[in-house]
């Protein structure tokens, strides 16, 4: 007897349901291939404290410098994180496999991304904490604001990410433009040099870089400028929902038979 | 159950596609058969929901691919799995995305894992797996939710004895139980074994499409005798039965072997390929 067996349920339930089955199973593979997690988040940790002393000394406030600084440059990093987790679907050939399930496109997207966005969140906030406890970053006075800058920055992340693994075709492009794009991006935003000291065709150019905006609302998130964080963070989520929406719109179509290396 | 009508698929200035109609009951599995790049692929992916067709008209039990998702269990051409993640995961996952819970779940598993002969590896992770091994929890992730109608594109291609067995056993039971189902394959003797309805696919349309007997009822078979251990007599016939015994009342010479050779897919398959050529 051939039955479907899948009791029906109200349609909001299914969704939730086949959203936790997506994320569950997409945290397992993040926690079975833990190796870029880990560098992400110790990297910084030992450069903050190697570099601490020298900004200090330079620095009226330098520990908020190196502090948020470092944290920026390594969340930028964590692009790759998300770029290939996407591109992986793609060259298991999983993500069409996933695409003749039950579930729409948008199920499939936000179960994907929501382990990686939540491992983006628990980046920036150690690196955070660890700034305060080791590197004498000041306590910011208003925790939640610090948290909804690094959920701002974090989805503008993601959604860089997701986009740019809809482009590439290999995990080795993929590198090469996360590394040097992250490298060359938070480097023009002040993430390793205060932007004050830089010559003056790169302060212009700072506006064009998404770590700019990032590190402006940081800092401001952390001397609790709830006014200050609005402008960048307002820039921020229009580069997410941008490159988010173009994300899903290549998601949700597939990549078809080609295009990979 | 599934109804294709006229399917124009266009890739650029190729027409994977053109005019494809097949349709699938109830019960019934159909043989898909064809060349490299006849459009069988193609077809699975348009009725999966992954690909839109140009043209034509796709129905899985009167609704659209989009909404009969569902409905359907597709084992892809190609292994799509994630190496790092256990058979059993790979379970879980696609049983719970069909809508499947808790005990229900676990039931459907453990059956699977018994018919598909995966019990020994259900934790194992299926980048260590063999190819065989992969194959059938692929074809596994397909089946768990007892989809009304499964597509399986060359479920055996590079498998072991085993593996062919193993899936042969499972499609013929879900067959039976009801599910229509899609088989594409280059091994022919599969779709004899499965008494699977045949239709084959040349240029992105169905060239012939029927029961396998009739298909093959008037393809020469052979009948080869070898007298004295010798000599061989080799005749090409559409009835070897007759031509033996025919035979075997013309010799006078002791007959050492005799070898019957009925007529098979492949022949069909070359009898065809060499009248469309034509």
């Amino acid at each position: 007897m051939l039955l479907d067996t899948a009791p029906r349920r109200s349609g909001v339930l299914d969704a939730l349901h086949r959203i936790g089955a997506l994320a569950r199973h997409n945290l397992i593979i993040r926690l079975r291939d833990p190796g870029q997690m880990i560098s992400y988040v110790a990297m910084p940790m030992v450069l903050m404290l190697v570099l601490k002393p020298l900004y200090v000394r330079a620095l009226d406030q330098g520990a908020a410098q190196v502090a948020t600084g470092l944290m920026v440059m390594f969340s930028v990093f964590a692009i790759s994180m998300a770029g290939n987790a996407i591109l992986s679907e793609r060259t298991w050939r999983t993500w069409d496999r996933l695409r003749a399930s039950r579930a729409p496109a948008s199920e499939l997207l936000i179960g994907k991304t929501l382990p990686l966005f939540a491992v983006m969140i628990a980046q920036q906030v150690i690196l955070i904490v660890y700034g305060c406890l080791a590197i004498g970053l000041p306590v910011p006075p208003s925790p939640p604001l610090v948290l909804l800058a690094i959920v701002i920055w974090a989805f503008a992340l993601l959604s860089l990410g997701a986009a740019l693994a809809t482009l590439v075709r290999s995990h080795g492009e993929l590198s090469v433009i996360t590394d040097v794009g992250a490298l060359t991006l938070s480097a023009l935003g002040g993430a390793l040099v205060p932007l004050s000291i830089m010559p003056g065709w790169a302060q212009t150019a700072a506006h064009a870089s998404p770590g700019y905006y990032a590190l402006d609302m940081m800092q401001a998130a952390v001397r609790g400028d709830a006014a200050g964080i609005a402008p960048s963070a307002a820039v921020l989520l229009a580069l997410g929902l941008a490159a988010g929406a173009f994300a899903a719109r290549r998601l949700a179509r597939g990549w078809g038979r080609g295009g990979l290396l | 159950m599934l109804v294709a009508t006229d399917l124009v698929k266009r890739y650029g200035d190729v027409r994977a596609l053109d005019g494809f109609t097949l349709s699938v009951a109830a019960g019934e599995i159909v043989g898909l058969l064809g060349h490299n790049g006849a459009g069988k692929t193609t077809f699975v992916e348009i009725v999966s929901h992954l690909v839109r067709p140009d043209g034509g008209r796709v129905t899985i039990d009167g609704r659209s691919p989009s909404a009969a998702r569902g409905e359907v269990g597709v084992a892809p051409q190609h292994l799509a799995l994630y190496p790092s993640v256990t058979v059993r995961e790979h379970l879980e996952l696609y049983g719970r995305l069909a809508g499947l819970r808790r005990a229900a779940l676990r039931e459907a598993i453990e059956e699977l894992a018994v018919v598909l002969r995966l019990t020994e590896i259900m934790d194992r992770r299926t980048g260590r797996l063999s190819g065989g091994q992969q194959r059938r929890t692929q074809a596994a992730g397909a089946l768990v939710h007892r989809p009304r109608l499964l597509l399986l594109d060359e479920p055996t291609a590079g498998a072991d004895l085993e593996t062919r067995q193993a899936m042969l056993d499972v499609v013929r039971q879900r067959a039976g139980e009801g599910a229509a189902v899609v088989y594409t394959t280059h091994y022919l003797p599969e779709l004899t074994e499965l008494r699977a309805t045949i239709a084959v696919a040349r240029s992105g349309r169905i060239i012939v499409r029927g029961a396998c007997d009739e298909l093959l009822r008037d393809l020469p078979g052979e009948v080869r005798v070898t007298l004295d251990g010798e000599e061989e007599i080799t005749v090409s016939t559409a009835d070897p039965a007759a031509a033996l015994i025919d035979l075997l009342g013309r010799v006078s010479r002791p007959v050492t072997a005799v070898d019957v050779r009925n007529p098979s897919l492949d022949d069909l398959y070359r009898s065809l390929a060499v009248t469309h050529a034509a």
